[in-house]
Formats: structure tokens, C-alpha cells, sequence
């Protein structure tokens, strides 16, 4: 009786770690959100005192990404979990420092606005990085939705955007490129709006990896290095299986 | 029970044994036979009982059996309280019914959270407004999905003094987020998209600093003549009375341009300032050595400052505030009355308190004095100049220092205006 009762207790108590790793995960995500979204503006805006407090808030970020990884070490360690909680564990250890490389992104982006809002501003005011900034804004969010719900679905559709994201990361490129040919005294600003083109990119790049790592924690795929259609065929078959099993 | 049915029970049971002992007499038997009836009787009850046993158990009113006598009117009772239980469950569902559905069409959002901030249930408006998705989102804690940073704050304080502004970036859209507990630490939260008006009052702002900015030069050019022409002594004594009287006017519209100016740049941002430590003491005897600079007599000055702790604050805008309070005093006060400048700290924070002995303000009035260009008395008010944004000013400034102002007042003995600082703004 005592012993069914600890088992019972631990394995609440065990429930609600992990329980408060996923929220701590999902609150680190709200952060940088929250720091890609201001460095936005502070391009946007020409608003240099934003850009200078995103990056000196990246520190932020970082405590985080070292906090939770101490707690994963700490449940890996005392708790020894297996199969879903060991992925779920694994899966979070991968997510953070995905969470702590956009953060870096976002850090960057707000630096280079606050050398930006010293230049003038071109007369479409940062309308294509608006629009991409919109997109990986968009794609981080979902992906982060994705692991909040554990939903498969969301997180494949999530990871197709990156095609659309890299496509008009290149036509981007492809303008500042003709901007600066036709206007050399707009190449310093042109080089300066590359990086923060190429920091959007990789920013898509790490929100697909996040995607990756719900299938992962759904499905115990890897995933990763494989062209999404093949994925969403195991997928299938993977989830056919596991039907067949409950029945 | 009726005397009725103790009849309709008791009757059989008294006629069949007194028809049991009748046929068992020519036998000799009369107990035998008495017995064979009732056990007739009681076979027949106990398939009666039988039969409603198997009815209740089908849960179908509608094929009530009738068996007749007592069992009859039991059946009866029963699909009565059926009846009633049905319609009384009608009924609830459909008040239910009603009452999601109003909530699911009302134009702001609500959800509604368990102690451990789960979602219990959101209505439409609050899942199109913070993104969340139909049964799916149903025991999620809701700061997984609203992953602001101010938000989880927000939710974690234990005290919310009002509703909190958010931002959501990605869809450029303003929402107000208020949380309300209720029941057992349940928490109901209102959604509100306030896009709009945030975007009305944002351009009402620019409006009023851009307005007063560009009243402002036209002003200094009329200013500046106006000057010149009142030095001239050439003039004849009536137009220069009438230039004399110009050359006020526009000092006092110049005064209510700056102000108002002051106050658009108060209200640009919400955000408390930080500021450097500010010496009060010092800052006191200034406003003194300002006062008796001015022209004319007035109330005598008496200052008191009991404590060297230094405010933290923006050195420009609390000196603003408190000049306002001591025009203000010196404005509404008779040239023999006092005016006594006061700086203390206590338990609860920093105190600065102008206290008069001037002409006082009616008790009706107080709640309405830190409105822009209110007057207690139109003519005589407007007589004694200052802009009418004084005190509008006062409010700003400590609202943005986490300050609040008292004002106490007796009508024909004086007021106190008191600004209460918190304490994490002493050092």
C-alpha cells in the first residue's frame, strides 16, 4: 500500500517537473519572441535606443538556455527517464539552444538597427524586411504553438514555410545586390540590411529545426536531414502502425 | 400516506384472508386457506413490483406498464417526476445554451483559467484574438500559448492593479488583457482588442504636439515685437495701454503653449522614469528664491526639510511639478497669508507638501482639478494667470515617478497639496 502510494507520488511529482520544463521552454520562446519582434521595430522605426537595450537584453535569453539545461541534466540524473520523457528531456536540450541562437539573431539585428537608425532610411522604409521579418515572426511563433500543443500537423506546415522564407530571402539579396550597382553610396547600407536579411534567414532555419524536434518528441523520428515528403510518409505509416497497435 | 391508500393496501389483504378463512372452514382449515390467499395476494404484488423494477430499469417513461391498484399510481408518480425531471433538464440546457452563446458572441474576449492557470474554456473572440484553437487548447496553461514576457508576469503578480497593454507584434494589433479572480482561485481573463483607440489616441497626442508646436513661433515673433513696440515711448498713452495689455495676453498664450507642450512630452510614453537622485532640500530653496524674485508682495515662505534623503526622479520634470504647486499656492493666496514648503520621510515613502493659508477650494471641486484648463472660477481664476494645465501637469509627472498627489482643502482657510513618492524612489 505505502509503496503504491510513493510510486503514485513520485511519478506526480516526476510529472510536474517535466510539466515546468515545458513551460520554462515555452516561456524562454516567449522571450526571444518577444526580442525578435523589438528588433524588428527598431529597424523599422529607426529607433536606436531599442536596438541597443535588445542586444544588451540577450543575456536574458542566455540565463535562461543555461537554467533549463541545468534542470534537464538535473531530471536526466535523479529521475532517469525512458521513451517519451526521455525524448521529451532530449528533445528540450535541442530546442533551448535552437531558442538561444535566434536569440543571438535577434541580438545581432538590434545592434546593426542601431547603426542603421544613424543612416537614412530608403523610401520603401525596410518594406521587404518588414514583410520576411513578418514571415519568420509568423513561422517562430507557430513552430512555437506547434510544441506547446505537440501537434505534428502544425509543426510539418510550420516547417514547409522555410521554403518561402529561403526563396524570398534570395530575391532580397538579389535587390540589394541591382541597389547597389545602381547606387554605390547605398552599398554600406545595403551590405548592413544583407546581415539582418541573412540573420531572418537563419532565424526560419532554427524555427524548422524546432518543428523537427516536436515530430521527434511525438513520434521519436529523427527527422532531421530528410526531405519533408519522405517525413510525411513515415509519418503516416507511423501513425497507421501505432493505430493497429491500440486496436 | 393517505388514509386511501392504507385502505387500497389494507382492504385485499383483510377481505382475502377473511374469503381464505371462509373457504377453509368446510375443510377444517380456515389458517390454510386464509394462508394460500394471501400468498395468492402477495404473489401477485410481488409481479407487480417485478414488472415496475424491470420498467425503471429501461429508463423508457414513455412504455409505462399499468399494473393497476397501488403499483398504478407508483408508476403514475414516477413518469410524473419524469416528466418534471425532463423538462427541468430542458429547460437548464437551454438557459446553458443561451448563456455560451451570448458569452461566445460577446465582442470581447474572455477564458476562463483553474488555479494553476489551465485553460477551462475561451469563447470565440478570446481564441481569435490570442491565436487559440477550439477543444485542443482546453487544460493548456495559457501562458504556453500567450508567451509575452510582460504577460507572465502580469499573471504570476499577485495584486493587478489594472489591465495590462500588450502588443502583438506579428498581427500589429493592441489587446488589453485584464485578469479577474473568482470562485476558488479561478481566474477569469478579458481579452479586449483596443487597436482603435490606441491608434485614435496616439494621433489625438501628435495632434496637441504638433498643434502647439507650430502655434509656438508665430508666438515668438508677436512676442518680440510686441517687446519692442512697448519700449517705444514715441507712442501715444492710449495705444500704449492697449500694447501693454497685448504684451500679457500673449506671455500667458505663450505660457499655455509650453505647458501644453511639457504635457504631450509627459504623455508620450507610460513608462516610469528612472532619472538621477535629485536633492530635495536644495530644490526647495530654489523654488523660495524663484518665488521672491517675482514681482509684486506676496505670502510669506516658510520651508522645512526634515530629511536628507535625495528622490530619485528627473531633475527637470519634479522641479516643474513642484513650481506648479507653488504658483498655484502663491496664486490663491492673500499677500499677508503663509505658504509653508515641507519635505519628510516616513515608513510609507517621501512626502514634498505645499501647504496655504489662501482661499481654499470646494470639496466638489477636488476631483475635477487635475483636468487640462478646469476652473473653479472661470473669471476670477483666469484673472490671476497661470495656463490651466498646472496641475494637469503635477499628475503626469508623479504618475510617471509612481508618485500620487493628496489634495486636502477647506474652503476660506487653505489647502495642502501633497505628493507622495514610494519608497524605492529615496536614496
Amino acid at each position: 500500500m505505502d509503496t503504491a502510494d510513493l510510486s503514485h507520488h513520485t511519478s506526480r511529482r516526476f510529472n510536474e517537473d517535466l510539466e515546468r520544463v515545458r513551460t520554462r521552454v515555452l516561456a524562454m520562446g516567449g522571450l526571444v519572441e518577444d526580442q525578435l519582434a523589438r528588433g524588428l521595430t527598431a529597424l523599422i522605426e529607426g529607433d536606436s535606443a531599442l536596438g541597443h537595450q535588445v542586444a544588451s537584453e540577450d543575456h536574458k535569453v542566455n540565463a535562461m538556455e543555461v537554467a533549463i539545461d541545468e534542470e534537464c541534466s538535473r531530471i536526466l540524473a535523479t529521475r532517469a527517464p525512458t521513451a517519451g520523457d526521455l525524448r521529451m528531456i532530449v528533445a528540450t536540450i535541442k530546442t533551448i539552444t535552437d531558442l538561444e541562437r535566434i536569440g543571438d539573431e535577434c541580438e545581432k539585428i538590434g545592434l546593426i538597427a542601431a547603426r542603421l537608425a544613424s543612416v537614412e532610411r530608403p523610401a520603401d522604409r525596410y518594406r521587404e524586411i518588414k514583410h520576411l521579418g513578418r514571415g519568420v515572426q509568423g513561422m517562430v511563433h507557430d513552430a512555437l504553438d506547434a510544441l506547446a500543443r505537440l501537434d505534428v500537423e502544425a509543426a510539418l506546415r510550420t516547417a514547409r514555410t522555410d521554403r518561402m522564407i529561403d526563396e524570398e530571402y534570395e530575391s532580397i539579396q538579389r535587390q540589394c545586390i541591382t541597389f547597389m550597382m545602381e547606387d554605390p553610396r547605398s552599398i554600406r547600407r545595403a551590405l548592413e540590411v544583407m546581415w539582418v536579411v541573412r540573420a531572418l534567414e537563419r532565424i526560419g532555419d532554427h524555427a524548422k529545426n524546432l518543428c523537427e524536434y516536436v515530430i521527434y518528441m511525438v513520434h521519436g523520428k529523427d527527422v532531421r536531414h530528410v526531405a519533408l515528403e519522405s517525413v510525411e510518409h513515415e509519418i503516416s505509416v507511423h501513425a497507421a502502425e501505432r493505430d493497429q497497435g491500440a486496436r | 400516506m393517505a388514509r386511501r391508500d392504507w385502505l387500497r393496501l389494507a382492504l385485499p389483504v383483510l377481505l382475502g384472508a377473511g374469503l381464505g378463512l371462509l373457504a377453509g372452514l368446510p375443510m377444517a382449515e380456515p389458517w390454510l386457506g386464509a394462508t394460500v390467499v394471501l400468498a395468492l395476494l402477495l404473489i401477485v404484488h410481488s409481479w407487480r413490483l417485478m414488472r415496475m423494477v424491470g420498467w425503471l430499469r429501461t429508463d423508457t417513461p414513455e412504455r409505462a406498464p399499468e399494473p393497476g391498484g397501488v403499483w398504478g399510481d407508483a408508476v403514475a408518480m414516477v413518469v410524473r417526476l419524469y416528466r418534471d425531471r425532463r423538462q427541468q433538464r430542458s429547460r437548464l440546457l437551454r438557459l446553458l445554451r443561451e448563456l455560451r452563446r451570448s458569452t461566445a458572441a460577446m465582442p470581447d474576449g474572455v477564458v476562463l483559467l483553474n488555479p494553476n492557470a489551465e485553460i477551462l474554456w475561451f469563447n470565440r473572440t478570446a481564441g481569435r484574438l490570442l491565436g487559440l484553437r477550439g477543444r485542443r487548447d482546453v487544460g493548456q496553461r495559457v501562458e504556453n500559448l500567450v508567451r509575452h514576457p510582460e504577460f507572465a508576469d502580469y499573471l504570476r503578480a499577485g495584486t493587478r492593479a489594472g489591465p495590462l497593454p500588450l502588443l502583438i507584434a506579428r498581427m500589429e494589433r493592441r489587446l488589453s488583457i485584464q485578469i479577474v479572480p473568482y470562485g476558488a482561485g479561478q481566474l477569469l481573463m478579458l481579452v479586449r482588442d483596443v487597436t482603435r483607440q490606441a491608434r485614435l489616441e496616439e494621433v489625438r497626442k501628435e495632434f496637441v504636439a504638433n498643434a502647439s508646436h507650430e502655434l509656438r513661433s508665430p508666438l515668438t515673433v508677436i512676442c518680440g515685437y510686441l517687446e519692442t513696440l512697448v519700449a517705444d515711448e514715441s507712442l501715444p498713452p492710449d495705444l500704449a495701454e492697449a500694447l501693454q495689455q497685448m504684451r500679457e495676453q500673449a506671455r500667458r498664450m505663450n505660457l499655455i503653449v509650453s505647458d501644453l507642450l511639457e504635457l504631450s512630452e509627459l504623455e508620450s510614453s507610460d513608462a516610469e522614469v528612472q532619472g538621477a537622485e535629485i536633492d530635495v532640500g536644495a530644490l526647495i530653496s530654489q523654488l523660495v528664491c524663484d518665488a521672491d524674485a517675482r514681482p509684486g508682495r506676496h505670502a510669506e515662505l516658510t520651508t522645512s526639510v526634515e530629511s536628507g534623503a535625495r528622490l530619485l526622479g528627473d531633475h527637470g520634470h519634479i522641479r516643474s511639478a513642484f513650481r506648479n504647486l507653488v504658483d498655484n499656492a502663491l496664486r490663491y493666496t492673500p499677500p499677508d497669508g503663509k505658504i509653508a514648503l515641507r519635505w519628510w520621510v516616513d515608513q510609507d515613502g517621501g512626502w514634498f507638501s505645499v501647504a496655504d493659508t489662501g482661499t481654499g477650494i470646494a470639496a466638489e471641486h477636488i476631483p475635477r482639478l487635475t483636468e487640462r484648463f478646469f476652473r473653479v472660477d472661470a473669471g476670477r481664476s483666469r484673472a490671476a494667470g497661470g495656463s490651466g494645465l498646472g496641475l494637469a501637469i503635477v499628475k503626469h509627472v508623479l504618475q510617471r515617478h509612481g508618485a500620487r498627489l493628496r489634495i486636502e482643502s477647506a474652503e476660506g482657510r487653505g489647502s495642502v497639496f501633497t505628493c507622495g513618492f514610494p519608497l524605492r524612489r529615496l536614496r
